[in-house]
């Protein structure tokens, strides 16, 4: 019978530094099984293979907004955001050292196997998003699953189906922007309005925006007309964005957010999600701002 | 089905036909404590039917405080293992509350989504007996929250205790074939079933109105009684892990000398850690959105989603708790504080 609880193996393949305080990694995995297995077998990840979870990229079907358990054996396993887009072929997580599991996730380099489950929980609504402007929202070290979404968003055959694209991304300082290539890049695209802004520019020549997200956001200002706000960052720049989405227009059910609460089974089973009767595992990590109107605020 | 007869003389041998034909496992008495609970029996003699009820509800047979997910070795290759698969095991002598409690857990961990495979296997290898309550403790109220002291549900045979003799009433084809050899019930004991069943169910006093209590749990999220009925409790999480139908769990890493497995406990939604988020963020940060959280669950929660509250009336939680907590009590409060025309 299939069994959630196993992880399968795989690889890093490639570890970046994201930041200059040198606590936030992306890890780039690839599954190190490439035809699914109908037998359980053995595995050098130290982790038995499920039979019928996803053991395969090909398996491996998300969207943008779904997210996945790292595990290290004899260490436990914790969630994190998908970061990569569903098109390319490795799956990227970017992780903050912060805890005992993400210290030591990352002490490990390239090649090391770990285990991964997953993909769990729902997406951004792109079905809604489609023909709609989007607005991107983001703070801090939140912006992963939603460079994922920004990449799948701008890829060729996908860009047509989606309006406008504008994405406020704030950090600290300009040494804490996640994705520096790709940013850069997306800034002088024609195809998305991305504007940068860090709290302090201490100097530095880039990004060319100095404020707090809300503020910045309020200033550029994107028209709620026909559009659908995508929010993820830290519990005080929420605060301070809903007012602001408030007033350019944007209805509670065209808000989008995504949240974290602690898991351990991904599956709606071990009970410690909850807000209200739902589970951030099950029924978000993405939560419109009206359904979130209608929960208790414990996230 | 048809309700056999087991006298009392016959039933040590019942139990042996039982213990050939599968693991058993039923309430014993615990060496020096004053408390039964489930554990395997060879022999009818073994069984103790003396308590009220177990310590532990039979979820521990299901659902143990600490079980193995799966064994690694760190670095190194590692056989797989598919969920260890148990032998067919009958659970004898189940209260009613305890079995009712079950199907509420297969809403949790037989989903269709992701059916746990662990709690699977030991449900499909399991057959309940269950025993009828004929004298409700103290601080049972099954009846308040839709059981019955001679309730069947989840149960495949429930036996009634008629003094010389149990009236088998089978509930499953499980159930019926464990006693098919045994002599039809005679009109007289069932007389005498229905007689000891409404006795039972007149000795629990609470009635509750699940729906309306719903209702208002829903609507007074941050009503100030909430912090006036949580001062006196200490968050040791008794009543969790003793209520048959708390499901929480934890998973951790365990390694010793270069064997390690990966562990599910019982974990506790009263304990501050259970929702920490890493960054010391806490969306429950203290014992009143805790004690909230528990309360809700099972009379908001789960009843908005499943259609029935998490509850049985067992009164574990009640007779257990250090600081004198009476779910009752407590129940009863909020309908009283918090029903339309009273000041918030």
């Amino acid at each position: 019978m299939d069994n959630p609880y196993l992880p399968a193996p795989a690889r890093i393949e490639k570890v970046t530094i994201e930041n200059e305080a040198r606590d936030l990694k992306t890890f780039q995995l690839s599954f190190v099984d490439n035809e699914r297995l109908t037998d359980i077998g053995t595995s050098d990840s130290g982790f038995p293979i499920p039979a019928t979870r996803p053991t395969t990229r090909k398996d491996f079907l998300f969207l943008p907004g779904q997210f996945g358990f790292l595990s290290l054996s004899g260490v436990g396993e914790a969630p994190f955001g998908i970061a990569s887009a569903p098109h390319e072929d490795r799956v990227w997580y970017t992780v903050k050292k912060v805890g005992v599991f993400t210290t030591a996730l990352h002490e490990l380099e390239q090649s090391v196997v770990i285990g991964m489950r997953g993909p769990y929980g729902n997406s951004y609504p792109f079905d809604l998003m489609k023909g709609k402007d989007v607005v991107i929202v983001s703070g801090g070290f939140s912006f992963t699953t939603l460079r994922s979404t920004l990449v799948h968003l701008l890829k060729p055959e996908n860009r047509g189906d989606f309006g406008k694209i504008t994405c406020v991304y704030g950090a600290r300082s300009p040494g804490e922007l996640l994705y520096k290539d790709e940013i850069r890049a997306w800034e002088s695209s024609s195809d998305i309005n991305l504007v940068l802004c860090v709290d302090r520019l201490d100097g530095a020549d880039w990004p060319k925006t100095e404020g707090l997200v809300p503020n910045v956001l309020k200033k550029v200002a994107p028209s709620a007309r026909n559009a659908v706000a995508l929010v993820c960052g830290p519990p005080i720049m929420i605060r301070f964005t809903h007012p602001v989405l408030k007033e350019l227009g944007f209805a509670p059910a065209r808000v989008f957010l995504s949240l974290e609460n602690r898991m351990k089974c991904g599956i709606g089973k071990c009970g410690r999600c909850n807000i209200g009767t739902r589970y951030v595992c099950k029924d978000g990590p993405v939560f419109s701002y009206q359904e979130l109107l209608t929960l208790p605020p414990e996230y | 089905m048809k309700n056999r007869v087991i006298t009392k003389k016959d039933f040590p041998k019942f139990v042996g036909r039982l213990t050939n034909q599968a693991e058993v496992y039923a309430p014993v008495q615990v060496k020096d404590k004053d408390y039964s609970r489930f554990g395997r029996i060879k022999s009818a003699e073994e069984i103790c039917f003396s308590h009220l009820n177990t310590k532990l509800p039979v979820k521990e047979l299901f659902f143990p405080q600490r079980e193995v997910l799966f064994e690694f070795k760190p670095g190194e290759h590692s056989q797989a293992q598919p969920p260890p698969e148990i032998e067919n095991r009958i659970a004898l002598g189940v209260k009613p509350c305890d079995a009712a409690a079950l199907e509420m857990f297969d809403r949790v961990f037989l989903d269709k989504e992701y059916p746990d495979p662990y709690y699977k296997e030991r449900r499909d290898k399991t057959t309940l007996i269950g025993i009828a309550c004929n004298q409700p403790g103290k601080a049972c109220f099954c009846t308040a929250v839709n059981g019955n002291p001679h309730g069947t549900r989840g149960l495949d045979l429930l036996l009634i205790d008629l003094e010389d003799r149990y009236l088998a009433m089978p509930v499953s084809e499980k159930g019926e074939k464990l006693v098919t050899s045994y002599p039809e019930a005679a009109g007289k004991d069932l007389e005498n079933q229905q007689e000891l069943a409404s006795k039972a169910t007149k000795a629990i006093e609470l009635s509750l109105n699940p729906k309306e209590l719903k209702n208002l749990l829903d609507a007074n999220f941050d009503h100030a009684v909430w912090q006036e009925l949580s001062l006196p409790c200490v968050n040791c999480g008794v009543c969790t892990y003793l209520c048959p139908t708390c499901h929480c769990f934890d998973v951790t890493d365990e390694e010793y000398k270069g064997e390690g497995a990966r562990i599910r406990t019982w974990d506790s939604c009263q304990f501050s850690m259970f929702t920490r988020h890493a960054s010391g963020h806490n969306p429950r940060p203290t014992g009143k959105e805790r004690m909230r959280n528990r309360t809700l669950h099972k009379f908001c929660y789960f009843p908005k989603t499943h259609e029935e509250v998490l509850c049985v009336g067992c009164g574990r939680c009640i007779t257990e708790c250090p600081a004198g907590i009476d779910l009752r009590e407590t129940l009863q409060t909020l309908l009283q504080t918090l029903a339309p025309g009273k000041e918030s």
